[in-house]
């Protein structure tokens, strides 16, 4: 490649990588502002706070008196759970449309294709009322129960793995007596660890950032999740910026610590995702 | 069938479940509940089309229509140009080129509450650092972007293709990395130059995946709830209100729950359009490598 | 030794029936209030209420407004709703008419002296007619409307303070002069006043000119003359003299920000607010306030104050009726704290509102008995069944009239265009509430 081609695409690189990074540092860059810094004219990029003690005192605020990590720690719970609930259930759902024959399984695969664009919005009404009959308002089962059980997304990504592994494999096992339980369990599913944790990790994201349930079904404040903590929380500072854009900072650092660590789970992932229509 | 007749539906009775409770039963149940009027504190009562004809009839309800129209096309057209360009940049064989791909993937996976809120903050029109610099530049009348009813919606947009474009750029991205290499190097061979490779190349055979995206798109589109939430709550006086947010309004603010229901069966429909064209239209407009 | 066995199991039988007795004399009522911030001190209310009386445990929730209501319609539709309740004027009539609510009216005239209270206030309790019917719910504090003014500015500017004989021109010069704009190519560093389609900013002008949004019965909108006098009046200020912000131009920014943070001179809104002003603005400037100034066309005996109540009502549902009636008159009586009561908000009991306690003239804006000569007067209010619906009120980020006014602040319509929508729309909410007009 020629010099000044390279050069070009570097500055191009990193001219789109400032319109996307300028943002996240101008969230942090406030979070460590007074508030009337906040409100100064012209803006300024850095805090007179940094590097001194009161550095920290948004953090600390947010931190302390308004439970952001109580929140976060929420946000695990949820998210984690409702991932491993799905690939449970996936993993075993994609097993049985990829592996096994039976009566119905065109109808029920079919209406599983066919429900998957659905919007949550036409489904949540009904969803709202089946959840205040069954007591499930204000809990944590409303956020963790539906995503568990209409994983479609992932049950494509198992049955695609599923499909393309040989069944000689599964001759062999057959021939030592496993029963369909120990096919999957130990002959199947340990070989889609790449699949698992793909699917863990963009399932574990859809339910952190997930908003309208946690909106709809939390009302007690020690339940609520790092992204509705933060929409209270602008609702309730609005304009104090400097503690809501540390609050922001703190609910999304988690997940950006996640994914820097396991970002080629999240790319391949979304590339299974992306080839399987 | 040699798991047997009792094994396989054992397997898969957590997505019958789901099926069942989450997805078919809410969908007839909305139906129903769409020819009701219902508060959620009294029994629903039957008042058969009247929520439909009020619905057709609201001035407001069509320019939500619209809004979630132009939402949409604008969105689908912004994130796959931007999904394209990106990925066209981050194919290319260079050093770091994985630490930018990373990079342009950070808004996807950053909740649209917090985007929504350091957005909100950029382009707040008095303190805001966005006017501010463009006033310092010599702009002068510098629109209030998320207060003002002409732009707000295309604001909310704007930021929703800023979040999605790595999404896109992602997919696009493998798209492309299907294409052989030895189509370029013919096409070089005989004098193309980058443009027309592009054009000729690279395009066509990407239609089936740009297709896929569109699609993909599209239903992102409309699930729009979040960004509106966190950034305008679907104002000024709805003027960035979409349908998903106009039905949330309706069921969970004012409890109008047959009224909403029958909103969101009119999004059903529009989704159901969109999957209908999926399905038999691609056929005939995508080229395919095999 | 077999006798003593019988004794002592004698003795354990009786004690534990006895408690067993006690324990069912025991009742709990579910109390759901929606002020976190002030869960501390309530908290300490109920410990006085439950040490008077000992039969009564109170169990409080404590949601702010954007989950309380979400929480109850819920806990409402599953028939669960607990037994005390914090109830917005707002919701009062939908809720009465639902029959949510008990009808409290008897035990109001069995046990209240009705001149220890604003009893003007109870008005806003009472459904379907605000004048003569039956009360759904009960006042334990009210805020008022004022005009907020920094005195500093004023001083700065060389005018005088706002005071009771000042006309709306007296208003309108004000406001001009203490309009700042050094570059004319950028918005103000300082305006005059500021107001938007919020309620509590709208409402208090029309009334001040002896106008009405609604008619008699508060079934349909129907803007008169003096209120559509009130509205283009404030709409001159925004469009033609430029001394409030354009509703956009705050995006970004919490309303009831602008005046603290020192970007507007002047702002009406709830007595409420007096809090939230010395939290935001500390001692960064002087300020008052003052009574918003009476409109041209008020005629005599027109007078009509906007002030509206915080109630507390008690489920239809409800299996203690006379316990919880017992808390709700605790809740409103003389034994509640005066630090109970956030500041500007004024309590229903008299005696707590006029003691020098609530009155904190100490501190700014020290002349807070100005609140209470509302109280006084009659009142007039738009709240009604569908009310969030037409008003624009909750999340819908500023829909209903209050977006046709914001429109009007933005110059993208007139008065009268404005008026035309918010009656068309507004009628088609009010019809569904209100076949008969």
């Amino acid at each position: 490649m020629k010099i000044y081609r390279k050069i070009a695409l570097y500055v191009l690189l990193l001219f789109v990588g400032s319109l996307t990074v300028f943002p996240f540092l101008w969230m942090v860059a406030t979070s460590f502002k007074s508030m009337g810094e906040v409100f100064r004219l012209p803006p300024t990029f850095t805090s007179s706070a940094l590097f001194t003690d009161r550095m920290w005192d948004n953090y600390r605020t947010v931190l302390d008196q308004h439970n952001f990590l109580r929140y976060v720690l929420n946000s695990v719970i949820v998210a984690g759970s409702a991932a491993l609930g799905q690939l449970f259930t996936c993993s075993l759902g994609g097993f049985a449309f990829a592996r096994m024959k039976f009566r119905g399984k065109n109808i029920v695969f079919g209406t599983l294709l066919a429900t998957m664009m659905i919007p949550v919005e036409v489904t949540i009404i009904p969803e709202y009322l089946l959840m205040l009959k069954l007591g499930w308002y204000n809990t944590y089962l409303p956020l963790i129960v539906p995503s568990m059980l209409v994983g479609s997304f992932g049950t494509f990504l198992f049955r695609g793995f599923f499909e393309n592994i040989p069944s000689s494999i599964e001759e062999a096992a057959f021939i030592d007596g496993a029963n369909p339980w120990q096919m999957f369990y130990r002959v199947f599913f340990p070989n889609a660890k790449p699949v698992s944790a793909s699917l863990i990790i963009i399932a574990f994201m859809n339910n952190w950032n997930d908003l309208l349930r946690p909106v709809i079904y939390l009302e007690s404040n020690r339940l609520y999740t790092a992204t509705m903590g933060l929409m209270q929380f602008k609702g309730a500072y609005g304009a104090q910026w400097h503690l809501l854009l540390a609050a922001s900072v703190v609910s999304v650092i988690p997940l950006i610590v996640v994914y820097i660590s396991l970002q080629k789970y999240f790319v391949s992932g979304m590339l299974t995702s992306g080839s399987k229509g | 069938m040699r798991y047997g007749k009792v094994a396989p539906w054992l397997f898969i009775t957590p997505t019958i479940l789901g099926l069942v409770f989450f997805r078919i039963g809410p969908i007839i149940a909305a139906f129903l509940a769409s020819f009701t009027s219902w508060n959620v504190f009294s029994p629903p009562q039957w008042i058969g089309t009247s929520n439909y004809v009020e619905l057709f009839n609201s001035g407001t309800f069509w320019m939500i229509l619209r809004n979630t129209l132009v939402f949409s096309l604008m969105y689908v057209m912004g994130v796959m140009v931007c999904g394209l360009f990106l990925a066209i940049l981050v194919n290319n064989r260079l050093r770091a080129i994985t630490f930018f791909r990373g990079l342009y993937y950070l808004p996807v996976i950053t909740s649209t509450v917090a985007i929504g809120v350091v957005w909100s903050w950029i382009l707040s029109p008095r303190f805001g650092v966005l006017p501010n610099v463009l006033a310092d530049l010599g702009v002068h009348n510098i629109p209030s972007f998320l207060g003002d009813s002409r732009y707000a919606l295309l604001t909310l947009v704007m930021v929703y293709i800023w979040k999605m474009s790595g999404y896109h750029m992602i997919l696009f991205l493998a798209g492309l990395q299907n294409i052989p290499e030895e189509y370029y190097e013919a096409a070089k061979i005989d004098g193309a130059t980058r443009w027309q490779s592009l054009r000729h190349i690279t395009l066509p055979l990407l239609s089936s995946t740009t297709f896929f995206i569109g699609i993909i798109a599209l239903i992102q589109s409309l699930q729009s709830f979040d960004i509106t939430m966190a950034m305008t709550e679907g104002g000024p006086n709805y003027a960035s209100a979409t349908l998903s947010f106009f039905t949330y309004i309706n069921a969970f603010v004012h409890f109008r729950m047959g009224y909403a229901s029958a909103m969101s069966f009119v999004l059903l429909i529009i989704v159901g359009v969109i999957t209908f064209i999926n399905f038999y239209a691609r056929k005939y407009w995508v080229e395919t490598v095999d | 030794m077999k006798r003593n066995l019988v004794i002592v199991l004698l003795a354990t039988l009786l004690v534990a029936s006895l408690s067993a007795f006690a324990m069912a004399e025991q009742i709990t009522l579910r109390y759901f209030m929606w002020d976190p911030e002030f869960q501390q001190m309530e908290a300490e209310l109920i410990r006085g209420f439950e040490a008077e009386n000992p039969n009564i445990k109170v169990e409080m929730t404590a949601l702010d407004p954007t989950n309380f209501w979400p929480r109850l319609a819920a806990m409402a539709a599953a028939g669960e709703l607990p037994d005390v309740f914090s109830m917005s004027t707002g919701y009062i009539d939908t809720w009465a008419r639902d029959g949510l609510l008990l009808n409290i009216q008897h035990l109001v005239d069995r046990d209240l002296n009705l001149d220890d209270y604003f009893y003007n206030v109870f008005a806003e309790d009472r459904f379907p007619n605000k004048d003569t019917s039956d009360m759904y719910a009960i006042p334990y504090a009210w805020v008022g409307s004022v005009l907020f003014y920094n005195k500093d500015m004023f001083d700065a500017a060389g005018l005088e303070y706002p005071n009771d004989d000042w006309t709306w021109d007296d208003f309108q010069n004000a406001a001009i002069a203490l309009t700042i704009q050094s570059n004319p190519n950028r918005a103000p560093e300082q305006y005059g006043f500021w107001w938007y389609g919020r309620y509590s900013h709208v409402e208090p002008w029309v009334y001040a000119n002896g106008g009405r949004i609604l008619n008699e019965n508060k079934t349909r909108i129907a803007i008169d003359d003096k209120a559509k006098e009130a509205l283009q009046f404030l709409s001159d200020l925004t469009n033609v003299h430029g001394v409030s912000m354009a509703h956009r131009d705050m995006a970004g920014m919490r309303q009831q920000d602008l005046f603290p943070l020192q970007q507007a001179a002047m702002w009406v809104d709830g007595s409420w607010m007096i809090d939230h002003v010395r939290t935001v603005a500390g001692d960064s400037f002087r300020w008052g306030i003052a009574h918003v100034p009476k409109g041209p066309s008020l005629e005599p005996g027109e007078e009509r104050s906007y002030y509206w109540p915080d109630s507390v009502g008690i489920a239809a549902t409800t299996k203690h009726e006379d316990e919880a009636w017992a808390f709700v008159k605790y809740l409103i009586g003389a034994n509640r704290p005066v630090e109970t009561y956030m500041p500007g908000k004024v309590p229903i009991y008299k005696d707590i509102a006029y003691s020098e306690e609530w009155l904190q003239q100490d501190q700014q804006p020290g002349n807070m008995e100005l609140i209470l000569e509302l109280g006084e007067t009659p009142v007039r209010t738009t709240f009604n069944m569908g009310w969030s619906e037409w008003r624009g009120y909750a999340s819908t980020g500023g829909a209903g009239m209050n977006g046709e006014l914001d429109a009007v602040t933005n110059g993208q319509q007139t008065v009268e265009q404005a008026i035309e929508n918010i009656t068309r729309d507004g009628n088609a909410v009010l019809e569904r509430y209100y076949p008969e007009p």
